[in-house]
């Protein structure tokens, strides 16, 4: 097992370079650059640009550079930049981990903008996912337990409702609801993570569609294990109806949720800018889509890298879950 | 008494299938509104234009009238910042959602379908090289590569058969990026599609068949296409079923963020994008073609579902 989680987390490493390098070359491609905005500029200022960020240069070394400060290298001895990790090993300085400066937010490098985006959208995901584990579960698990009634029929009913209704559509109507006509919640704001009232509109608007998914799996994967061997071996030793379902059926029932965790949890963490919209919220999915808009290249592959570096993970967590639940599956 | 013979008529597998399907009343359900929603964006915007005078883009000569009315006889679902008549935009938008819908879900088919049959036949390091790229474009996000696709192809940088479609319908640059849309999404969204053609040829491509197939001489090539891929066919059509919305939510989604479909066209991810600036003082802006597009997607889903349990009864979670 911990050879296969070394293992895994290895692979995480080449994997993640090489989605920072294809979204280099797409960032590349795509014509228009961060500087030619409205109007045309001098050709002599242009080139001034090009050179001060290392435009001129040939593509490879350019990629290179990037490749090194995204990484590690050596740090020259005239160089001040104090972003990202820096450590020294005997007389050499070594420099990690720095995605350099934005080139729209000026004075602001890549790393700053992260730290202060990624708790936002994260308390938003986690929250909302937590939500829809809870109101997903529950609704599955009943269902599976009614299955064929109108319970049953009701709640997968309302849980396709709420896989179509696109999120921008739900979350203006919830504000229309609750914050205009109701006065319960403001209708945008952000008072940190603690600002409670603050956060339960966007957590709802964005748990709808994950809680839907989950009771929908819950429900298939519940049906399956309700009428497997062991589940009839435990009623027959006379447990009671709670303790069967909580203790023995949900272990089994809930595989199909674990494994739409890992790319859920990522999505969330990336797929957060509706809502991050329609409610004025200062995250990090604003800030990745503004970033590509403006060709801000070292903020598009700082996003990138982390979110490739989070999805990766919780892959990786998603199969070690596996283990957990399902005493037969091994990793060797 | 001898009862009289009499032969047993068999039923093919669609047969089946469609009692199976007629059978479940949520996808008869949905089946009927999608029905009705394609019937309705083909002849609604005439009939619309016809009684109330109002095209798509429509803007009442009257000054006084250039402001969002609310819902009433003349306008059902009222009118927009501009006076336009958001029953005649809705069902534009229709038509625009879904075509994006239906073209690109056809241009993932042809993706996934071959690029998952190849991978899935050939096995091996093919296979291997073929997955991990699939699996590497799961990870890079898919808007980036939208961006770019229709940054790259816009105006007259559009390929040729796009150009060519453009001409075909008549229409200038708005058309050209709304046509250039539905491939962007095509080409980002065959990626499950592969990987579900591909398990399933490579379950497929053991049998007898296959190995007959082999030993007549058959090339790789008619293989493939003509004896496996016919056989994933119940699969990939419930897939697409599925595929559909996921689609129109995603090219919502992009017009959401103002880059989909730009104006004076629109669907009903960008209607409802335009609604929700003026959601406290004009509600219906946003509600009428959210709803509507919500009911659809609904009625989509719930057709994919009945779909996939008429087809495909072991994929059935009971």
């Amino acid at each position: 097992m911990l050879r296969f989680i070394l293992k895994r987390l290895l692979i995480i490493i080449p994997m993640a370079l090489i989605v920072v390098s294809v979204t280099w070359a797409l960032v590349r491609f795509a014509p228009g650059t961060f500087y030619s905005s409205e109007k045309q500029l001098p050709a002599a200022v242009e080139a001034n640009i090009r050179k001060k960020y290392g435009l001129d240069k040939p593509l490879i070394e350019q990629y290179l550079m990037m490749m090194g400060n995204i990484t590690c290298r050596t740090k020259a001895a005239d160089e001040t930049t104090t972003t990202g990790l820096q450590f020294s090993i005997g007389s050499a300085n070594f420099k990690c981990f720095d995605f350099g400066d934005s080139l729209k937010y000026e004075g602001q490098s890549v790393n700053e903008i992260l730290w202060r985006t990624v708790p936002v959208s994260a308390t938003l995901g986690i929250l909302a996912y937590l939500l829809a584990l809870a109101i997903g579960i529950t609704a599955g698990t009943i269902a599976a337990l009614r299955q064929n009634t109108a319970i049953d029929y009701s709640s997968m009913a309302i849980s396709m409702l709420g896989i179509s209704m696109p999120n921008f559509v739900l979350g203006p109507i919830l504000v229309l609801i609750f914050s205009l006509y109701l006065y319960w919640f403001p209708p945008a704001r952000w008072d940190g993570v603690l600002g409670v009232s603050n956060l339960v509109l966007p957590v709802l608007t964005l748990s709808a569609v994950y809680a839907a998914y989950i009771a929908r799996l819950t429900r298939a994967g519940m049906l399956e294990v309700l009428r497997s061997d062991y589940i009839r071996t435990a009623r027959a030793k006379g447990l009671s109806e709670w303790h069967v379902v909580t203790r023995h059926a949900l272990r089994g029932g809930l595989m199909p949720v674990i494994s739409f965790t890992g790319p859920a949890l990522a999505q969330l963490l990336a797929g957060t800018v509706v809502v991050e919209k329609i409610f004025a919220l200062p995250g990090m999915g604003n800030v990745f889509i503004q970033s590509i808009f403006n060709r801000d290249e070292p903020l598009t592959l700082g996003v990138v890298a982390f979110l490739s570096i989070i999805t990766l993970l919780f892959n990786l967590l998603v199969d070690i879950g596996y283990a957990f639940l399902d005493p037969r599956i091994r990793y060797d | 008494m001898a009862e009289e013979l009499r032969p047993v008529k068999g039923t093919s597998l669609w047969k089946d299938a469609w009692k199976r399907l007629l059978k479940n009343k949520l996808a008869v359900f949905g089946m009927i509104v999608v029905c009705f929603m394609v019937i309705a964006v083909l002849i609604g915007p005439p009939i619309v234009e016809w009684s109330t005078g109002f095209a798509y883009d429509t803007i009442p000569a009257n000054g006084d009238l250039v402001r969002s009315f609310p819902p009433s006889m003349l306008h059902p679902m009222g009118t927009d910042d501009q006076g336009r008549d958001v029953l005649a935009r809705v069902l534009l938008g229709g038509r625009i959602s879904l075509m994006v819908g239906i073209i690109s879900t056809i241009v993932s088919l042809i993706v996934g379908v071959s690029y998952g049959a190849i991978a899935g036949y050939l096995g091996k390091g093919i296979d291997n090289v073929m997955m991990r790229i699939v699996d590497m474009m799961y990870a890079v996000p898919y808007i980036l590569i939208v961006i770019v696709l229709l940054s790259l192809f816009s105006g007259n940088n559009a390929p040729g058969f796009i150009q060519y479609l453009v001409k075909l319908f008549g229409g200038g640059a708005g058309l050209s990026q709304i046509f250039l849309l539905f491939f962007a999404l095509g080409l980002v969204s065959w990626l499950t599609m592969s990987r579900i053609v591909r398990g399933q040829i490579m379950s497929l491509k053991n049998q007898e068949f296959v190995m007959a197939a082999k030993a007549t001489g058959v090339s790789t090539p008619k293989i493939i296409f003509k004896h496996l891929v016919p056989n994933t066919l119940g699969l990939v059509i419930v897939y697409a079923t599925l595929t559909v919305p996921s689609v129109m939510l995603t090219e919502a989604f992009l017009s959401f963020l103002g880059l989909g479909v730009q104006a004076p066209f629109a669907s009903w991810g960008s209607l409802a994008a335009d609604g929700i600036k003026n959601i406290a003082i004009y509600p219906w802006q946003l509600i009428f073609p959210g709803v509507t597009m919500a009911l659809t997607l609904f009625s989509l889903n719930f057709l994919g579902d009945g779909l996939r349990d008429a087809l495909d009864p072991q994929m059935r979670k009971v």
